[in-house]
């Protein structure tokens, strides 16, 4: 084995036999190339000495974390670093043409031509005044030089060949009259309208609904496929990438850590932040861990280049060597490069794992009268009585009829995509938001009742963790005043008691105790979000809604979060809504899960049950839609969905009928499905029968034997 | 920031480089503010003094600023007359503030019914135009300098409410309010102690221009003959006064001119700086 | 937008109503009595008794607020008591040259004020920003009356090329109607341009960094494209708005502006009526310049959605 020569790319051409057919001339050959932002407080090193080259034909994906600079380096290909931005060295090579070389007004004519984008938020990409066939029609006009009628006709062409149905209409229509698939198909369709070569494809699918995500993925691939297109693919999610990229190159904090085939790099990662990656990713089919594995630390700032391995500081085998010198890429055959001098002492240990397995558990046994009693809740907002007639609104039915318990001790997830009213329930939960009807008894108290006549006293015992853990703190507060607060108004202990109960949460939580004179902007997201959980910690609660608490983590950090709330529900015996819309993240934590549609419960169980056949359609669809790494076994059939129907619920019938794939006709539209229970508390509300459902093969094939039964 | 780094970082080290458009706009006001509070002991001639030997005299050595038609000396009359300009801004925006930051915070926190009375009370006195609403409460009775500030203070109550109502509407959105709901805390301390905090500097920012809106409307309304009263020095009176002059003695109008150009340009960029400096994205550390 | 119009119309008429019962309030309230004013300094006070049961001044305010509203649902607006007139032809008199002074003085504002703050923000930072910004400060930094003073002086008495004030129909020759116009014009520009440029400078600013620039850029569309057809679109909204309501302003009077050019405006109308403490004309005046100020909001309010497609159509399906 050879160490790469430096000066030229960090991906040496690799001796692999070319296909027969066409040379192995890359279309992208990236090489050295480093960036930096100009900031206030000085230059941030961004994207140090990257490089790596695409094929004709191939999708190679580019992952990484926030912070990894794999956004940068895509916009650096556009030339559209924006303000502050500055590409300091390398080059960016085109159908062997150096675009750093070109002038603007050349680059600008590659751009939407032979290098074409689709950005990460669809609706923020399309302007909000122009209509969406225009947006579409103006490359194809200034590229390609059609007339304005021309460009119409072939722009309803470009929307049949993204699926969607009727392109006059979606042609003719504003962005905000589309649903997020649709829009996310119009950026597709602007892209291809020039017959690119590359497309950049920038995390193209984040923003979107995990059904949506798996139909705009399919289509991607397809696309490729079809117009032999190479595309660079932007993304933090592994699973997504190893559905798309047929080769994959990992940045960590600006510097390429691993590249190769992707079938290798994820199977047997050779660089240990690409094994961390993987193993912390929390997974259905996995055995299911006590703990996920984690990295700990956070990712460092460079303002230079490196001078010792990025990855160091978080690395388990890291040695004294790793400090004290930057790492350089080691090459080996078939395309693969690997960061990391110990990679072949490596080869065979995988990432630390902290924990033992853990069977899932089954029913619980019924001990005594459940926590948490929801019946028949349903919220309405937006409702309005006007006395001007063409003001009154019926409002929209954020949750319709839902029913269920919380066991002490018990983990409930729901699970849902957007406007599935998951949020509402943990909201209505925590009486944040007054029922339109239906009743929420905690501890057999009606917990929004207290509430209106004024009495708090149940706060203490049920709190909440956020999804967006900078703005659940005051900004112009100190972690120890946010946390001190609920013991003052619980009336815990004098001040000097208080600051050593903060103390002992902040530990608890992991965190050092001095982060009590710390403001939230001192901190970064995973340590705040720990700050979250120590508050919500603080009156010694016995039940937590966790509302996406997780969700807007990196993987990494979110490993820990995760970990850190499993050890708390066992030491303290908490009770957890967990709310989120990943079922793996589900299917790690929750002992029982609610899947929600349009505010109605579609199917709850077990865990291991809902794993399994029988399946709603909605959650076979939303399993077969969860994108997989190789070892989970080969993909199933995809249950495709429509991108979206009309708003559902409260018509009477079942919410999930106008995208079910399985629908039986009428009556899911006109009648409310029966709700029919297999076994140990395993419920699914449909009109299709039991048995029929459970024909059908189950999604994950592979899932850990066992854990379906009760303990 | 690493995880491992132990000292926490105080807010010092973010208050080290202060805006360029503060340092100048502070720079600039503050001669009027030693003229505002000691004018009358600094100005080389009382303000009220008349010299009929001395009519409408151009600048010179004797009467740096040159003299107006009843001989009085320009420079002295603006120098007094800077408390007098400054006073009806500073005190119309603190009556408005007064008034509609509660109300403001009111609506936004309660919404509901009361919400609605107060917002389509504001609507009512927003269908004003401003000068009208100042001469219509002028005019019922004679015009007094008090009773311009009150005047301005009332026209510019409405867009406080409306500023404050809409950060608190916007900050009742944020988490860290649902958190202080979830904790229990009372409707007061989350006004007053979770919302207040965040909703003071864009105030003070929007204080800052009201500030020169106010200025310059109370120079409107003297210039019209409705705010401060004759012998008193005012800018807006003055320029009245001087106005019949200008074609022999325009220094009588321009002195007074550019004093309340410098106060409202040195307002305006200590409201900028305001903005600058207060914006939460350039005080954190990532 | 057709429920949305009508809620809005009916909501400015409710605030009409509204405003006149305070205007008729407040102006009862102001010294001076119609009756002994119509009387004259020297009458006895039986004529004056007289002249109060004629005109129905002994009423209760109630029943008098009833005349006058019905009187001006009827379109008579009263009689003026210092000019002896119906006040009606007065006031579209004094409307229609407001007018004039608002079309021409906003043609001008959003022309140069647009572009203005088109320029600073695609060149932000840099010297024609920095001008562009240094020429807003002296448009805000000195009150209207200052600059016209510095007007008349320096075109009027001194250069001697434009009439320093006053007003001559069109009929008597364009040339010198227009001539008048000239200065008031200027001193209103100045006045509202850094307004408009600063303005469309930051909401520019705004829509330069959306995604949706960004994404015209990646598509390939040159910077005129990207500037015009994308950013300034959305940008405009809130101009749109602010100009709108400016208009309402002027028509509704420039009351400093129109005193110094001496031009016969809402403004000096009422100021004049003001000053005479002519009630009637008081009222009128003043529920005139409301009303068209309110309207001009109702129009502003409209015209930013329609130019805005996603509440155009969010309410046609309402």
């Amino acid at each position: 084995m050879t160490t790469a020569p430096h000066t030229r790319s960090a991906v040496p051409p690799v001796a692999v036999p070319a296909p027969a057919s066409r040379p192995a001339a890359p279309l992208l050959d990236v090489r050295g190339l480093t960036i930096s932002y100009g900031t206030g407080r000085g230059t941030l090193r961004a994207v140090s000495d990257v490089g790596f080259s695409i094929l004709p034909g191939e999708v190679m994906g580019l992952v990484g974390e926030s912070g990894s600079g794999k956004s940068t380096v895509a916009m650096a290909v556009l030339d559209l670093l924006g303000e502050g931005g500055r590409v300091e060295s390398g080059e960016i090579l085109f159908r062997g043409t150096d675009l750093r070389r070109l002038a603007p007004a050349e680059r600008r004519a590659l751009r939407g031509d032979s290098i074409a984008a689709v950005f990460q938020d669809p609706f923020t990409s399309l302007n909000p005044a122009l209509t969406v066939g225009r947006q579409i029609a103006e490359p194809l006009i200034r590229h390609k030089r059609l007339t304005p009628r021309q460009a119409a006709v072939r722009v309803e062409e470009l929307l049949g060949e993204v699926g969607i149905r009727d392109p006059r209409r979606v042609a003719a229509a504003y962005p905000h009259e589309l649903s997020g698939g649709m829009q996310q198909r119009a950026l597709i369709a602007t892209a291809l309208g020039c017959e690119p070569g590359l497309l950049i494809l920038d995390e193209p699918t984040t923003a979107l609904d995990v059904t949506v995500e798996a139909r705009i993925i399919d289509l991607l691939a397809k696309l490729c496929d079809s117009h032999h297109l190479s595309a660079l693919f932007v993304s933090h999610n592994l699973g997504i990438v190893n559905r798309i990229c047929q080769s994959v190159t990992v940045l960590y904090g600006g510097v390429v850590v691993e590249t190769g085939p992707t079938g290798r790099v994820l199977s047997r990662p050779a660089h240990p932040y690409t094994k961390g990656l993987i193993a912390a990713l929390p997974r259905i089919t996995a055995e299911r861990r006590a703990r996920l594995p984690s990295i700990p630390g956070t990712v460092a700032k460079l303002s230079g280049p490196p001078a010792a391995c990025v990855f160091a500081p978080r690395c388990p085998f890291a040695e004294e060597t790793c400090r004290s010198h930057p790492q350089e890429m080691r090459a080996e055959g078939d395309g693969t490069g690997v960061r990391c001098w110990k990679a072949d002492a490596l080869a065979t240990t995988s990432w630390p794992d902290e924990g033992g397995t853990a069977p899932r558990r089954g029913a619980l046994p019924a001990r005594s009268a459940p926590l948490v009693e929801v019946e028949h809740l349903r919220k309405i907002y937006g409702a309005s009585t006007s006395i001007l007639p063409w003001l009154r609104r019926a409002g929209t039915v954020a949750v319709d009829d839902v029913s269920f318990t919380i066991d002490r001790g018990e983990v409930l997830g729901v699970v849902g995509e957007s406007g599935s009213g998951k949020s509402t329930i943990g909201r209505a939960l925590l009486a944040l938001t007054e029922p339109s009807a239906g009743t929420v008894l905690f501890d057999g108290a009606d917990f929004p009742q207290q509430v209106r006549r004024g009495d708090q006293t149940l706060r203490r015992r049920a709190q909440l963790v956020f999804q967006n853990s900078a703005a659940s703190l005051n900004p112009r507060k100190t972690v120890g005043q946010a946390m001190e607060r609920p013991l003052v108004l619980a009336g815990r202990g004098d001040a000097e008691e208080r600051r050593r109960t903060v103390a002992g949460l902040l530990t608890r939580v992991g965190l050092p105790a001095a982060y009590a004179d710390r403001y939230p902007h001192e901190l970064s997201g995973g340590e705040r979000q720990r700050v979250n959980i120590a508050r919500a910690l603080a009156t010694d609660p016995e039940f937590v809604v966790c509302d996406e608490a997780v969700s807007a983590l990196d993987v990494s950090v979110q490993a820990n979060i995760l970990n850190l709330l499993a050890g708390l529900r066992d030491e303290m015996g908490l009770s957890y809504l967990f709310i989120t819309h990943d079922i793996a993240v589900v299917a790690h934590i929750a002992d029982r899960v609610l899947v929600v549609y349009g505010g109605t419960i579609c199917e709850e169980g077990p865990v291991g049950r809902v794993l399994r056949p029988p399946y709603h359609p909605y959650t076979e669809a939303l399993l077969s839609a969860v994108p997989r790494l190789a070892e989970d076994g080969s993909e199933p059939p995809r249950i495709l969905l429509e991108d979206s129907a009309l708003p559902p619920g409260g018509r009477g019938g079942c919410a999930f009928a106008g995208r079910c794939p399985r629908k039986l006709g009428a009556v899911c539209d006109e009648q409310a499905p029966p709700v029919r229970e297999t076994d140990q508390g395993h419920r699914i509300a449909c009109h299709i029968p039991l048995a029929t459902l459970a024909e059908r093969a189950p999604v994950f094939p592979k899932l850990a034997g066992g854990d379906a039964a009760a303990r | 920031m690493t995880a491992a780094s132990p000292a926490p970082r105080r807010l010092s080290s973010r208050r080290s480089a202060l805006p360029v458009s503060l340092v100048v706009g502070l720079v600039l006001l503050a001669p009027l503010l030693v003229a505002a509070f000691a004018g009358s002991w600094i100005a080389p001639y009382p303000y009220d003094e008349m010299n009929i030997m001395s009519r409408l005299q151009p600048p010179g050595p004797e009467f740096w600023f040159g003299t107006d038609e009843f001989g009085r000396d320009v420079f002295s009359r603006t120098l007094v007359g800077t408390g007098s300009s400054l006073l009806m801004g500073v005190a119309a925006t603190a009556l408005s503030l007064m008034a509609g930051v509660p109300l403001g915070l009111i609506a936004g926190y309660k919404g509901g019914r009361a919400g609605e009375a107060i917002m389509r009370a504001m609507d009512v006195l927003m269908s004003f135009p401003p000068i009208l609403l100042g001469i219509l409460v002028l005019a019922v009775t004679p015009p007094a300098q008090w009773k311009a500030i009150v005047a301005i203070g009332i026209v510019y109550v409405p867009q406080v409410v409306r500023l404050a109502r809409a950060i608190t509407l916007e900050l009742m959105q944020e988490e860290f309010i649902t958190a202080a709901r979830l904790r229990g805390e009372s409707a007061a301390y989350i006004l007053f102690h979770e919302i207040l905090p965040n909703i003071w500097p864009p105030l003070a920012v929007e204080a800052s221009l009201r500030v020169v809106f106010a200025i310059l409307l109370g120079a409107s309304l003297s210039f019209i003959g409705m705010g401060a009263q004759p012998p008193s020095s005012d800018w807006g009176l003055m320029i009245a006064e001087a106005r019949p002059f200008v074609e022999q003695a325009p220094w009588i109008a321009l002195c007074p001119g550019f004093a309340l150009a410098i106060a409202v340009i040195g307002i305006n960029l200590l409201g900028d700086g305001l903005r600058a400096l207060l914006d939460p994205r350039n005080t954190g550390s990532h | 937008m057709l429920a949305y119009t009508l809620t809005r119309l009916l909501y400015l008429a409710l605030v009409l109503v509204v405003m006149s019962v305070l205007i008729f309030l407040v102006t009862q309230a102001m010294p001076g009595d119609v009756a002994s004013m119509i009387a004259g300094q020297f009458a006895s006070p039986e004529v004056v008794q007289a002249i109060s049961v004629k005109l129905g001044l002994d009423q209760p305010l109630i029943v008098q607020y009833g005349r006058w509203a019905a009187g001006i649902l009827h379109g008579d607006l009263g009689r003026s008591l210092v000019l002896e007139q119906p006040i009606a032809p007065i006031l579209m008199e004094a409307l229609a040259r407001s007018l004039v002074l608002a079309v021409v003085a906003l043609t001008v504002v959003a022309v140069a004020g647009i572009g203005l703050g088109v320029l600073a923000a695609v060149r932000r930072g840099k010297l024609t920003d920095q001008m562009v910004s240094g020429i807003s400060y002296l448009g805000i930094a000195v009150p209207d009356f200052f600059w016209a003073i510095v007007l008349v002086l320096v075109f009027g008495s001194y250069m001697k090329l434009l009439p320093t004030g006053g007003y001559t129909p069109v009929a008597e020759g364009v040339l010198p109607w227009a001539a008048h116009l000239v200065l008031p014009v200027v001193t209103l520009v100045l006045m509202l341009l850094a307004r408009i440029a600063r303005l469309t400078r930051s909401s520019m600013i705004d829509v330069l960094q959306t995604n949706y620039v960004k994404f015209a850029r990646a598509k390939g569309m040159p910077e005129s494209v990207v500037i015009l057809r994308h950013a300034l679109k959305n940008a405009l909204l809130p101009t749109i708005t602010v100009l709108a309501i400016d208009f309402g302003l002027i028509l509704g009077g420039v009351v400093v502006i129109e005193t110094i050019f001496s031009y016969p405006g809402m403004g000096r109308l009422l100021l004049f009526a003001i000053q005479r403490h002519d009630l009637p004309l008081i009222q009128a005046t003043i529920l005139v310049v409301s009303a068209a100020y309110c309207l001009a909001n109702l129009v502003a309010d409209l015209l930013y959605a329609f130019v805005n497609p996603k509440i155009r159509h969010g309410m046609r399906t309402a």
